[in-house]
């Protein structure tokens, strides 16, 4: 796996993270708005990544047509 | 002119040659008879027309699809004399002819490998959620290659595809497409995925995808299999025993990768769905302080209620006690020494009267 992918992956499952912190006992006026600016920021970094990401296309070089 | 004169096995190797010269490989189109296997080895049957028999001679991992007695067939052979004279043709492939030889080749090797449980669901993986390295086996000048490789790009990205281009077609496809899954599973770096795919075509195109050594082949791989060959109603014996069976390259192409515009839509409705909570959270504080306000008032209320009942009480008593209420019931006050001839005061509600005393009587 890319690392690219890694880290969009590590992104989705920490903005996940953040939303469920809003459901759990752990939720506090105080630092509810902090939490919600760095849920969107992260939302946004999540967008631009995954606008960005180019694939790789290689062809094998290795001919198949006959036992190598 | 002198006649040339051979010894027996010159003149079988001389026609052999001739043979072997005038028809390198030849391809002939029949219906198989006395079909059999000698040894689990050797498979011997005659191919034969209206007109004529041949007989045929091969080896059994050179069958690649199963055949029976009736079967129409085509061949591809060299003829040969053999060393007791016997006319055979040394089969190298063998496939059905027609729609109905093909299906019914189909349902043979469908029915024996399914047996054998290699379409079994318990054998099936899944495949990678977001996978990052995938092998992609097909022809890359086919029209299903670039449907599946624009659709993979508009979907995600930062995805490495290594591509091995084959045969997806004809006799070479299924050793081709054998010997590209072979490669990708011996990579030191295994892909997570390994997608097989082919565009649409007739019965006879897409014939390669039910060769049964293909189908082994798929069903043995280490790395997960995705398979999408033809058009949605097609089917394939390596479509089966895939991991996972596509519909179409497309199809392929969207089981294999999330939809990154799906995603961003998920990840904002996710934000957007904060927001409310928020609210919701500050609102629920503020009812919860409005209430407890509301709770002091009223206890501060009902603890002054309770007070004025109480000063009340006290009022009430402290009139009972009042000498003006006492008058007011109908009794009076006396003033004055209660002898006789004394004069006395008489207090009433309304009146005070001045009086003699004429008579003193003890009780």
């Amino acid at each position: 796996m890319s690392k690219e992918n890694k880290t969009i992956q590590a992104k989705t499952a920490e903005l996940a993270q953040l939303v469920a912190w809003f459901d759990s006992e752990d939720f506090t006026l105080e630092t509810a708005l902090d939490k919600f600016k760095e849920a969107e920021a992260l939302a946004e970094t999540i967008e631009k990544d995954l606008t960005a990401l180019k694939n790789d296309i290689q062809i094998v070089k290795q001919k198949f047509d006959s036992e190598a | 002119m002198e006649k040339p004169l051979f010894s027996v096995s010159d003149f079988i190797a001389v026609i052999n040659q001739t043979l072997e010269y005038t028809y390198p490989a030849v391809e002939i189109e029949g219906e198989v008879a006395s079909f059999k296997v000698n040894q689990a080895k050797y498979v011997f049957f005659d191919i034969k027309d209206t007109g004529g028999s041949l007989g045929c001679f091969m080896t059994v991992w050179q069958l690649r699809v199963p055949i029976e007695d009736g079967m129409k067939v085509i061949v591809s052979a060299v003829p040969k004399i053999t060393q007791w004279g016997k006319f055979s043709l040394t089969i190298k492939s063998v496939r059905p002819s027609g729609e109905g030889a093909l299906k019914k080749s189909f349902e043979l090797l469908k029915a024996k490998l399914e047996l054998e449980g290699l379409f079994a669901p318990d054998r099936k993986r899944a495949l990678p959620s977001i996978p990052g390295h995938v092998a992609v086996i097909s022809s890359t000048q086919a029209a299903g290659y670039a449907d599946f490789i624009k659709i993979i790009n508009d979907r995600w990205g930062g995805l490495r595809v290594d591509v091995a281009h084959v045969q997806v077609q004809g006799a070479d496809a299924p050793d081709q497409i054998i010997r590209a899954l072979t490669y990708f599973n011996s990579r030191d770096e295994l892909p997570e995925v390994i997608v097989i795919i082919r565009g649409g075509g007739s019965a006879d195109d897409l014939a390669a995808f039910n060769d049964e050594q293909l189908v082994r082949a798929i069903a043995a791989s280490r790395v997960p299999t995705l398979v999408g060959v033809g058009h949605e109603v097609d089917e394939s014996l390596a479509d089966m025993a895939a991991d996972v069976r596509a519909a179409t390259p497309s199809n392929a192409a969207q089981l294999l990768v999330p939809d990154r515009g799906e995603i961003i839509r998920a990840v904002r409705y996710q934000v957007r769905s904060l927001l409310p909570r928020v609210e919701s959270a500050v609102s629920q504080q503020s009812t919860i302080v409005s209430d407890m306000l509301i709770g002091a008032l009223e206890a501060t209320d009902g603890r002054i209620d309770q007070q004025l009942i109480q000063l009340a009480g006290v009022r009430n008593v402290l009139a009972q006690l009042n000498p003006q209420t006492v008058l007011a019931r109908g009794y009076a006050l006396i003033r004055g020494a209660q002898t006789v001839g004394a004069m006395i005061e008489v207090e009433t509600n309304r009146s005070i009267i001045k009086a003699e005393v004429k008579n003193v009587q003890r009780k």
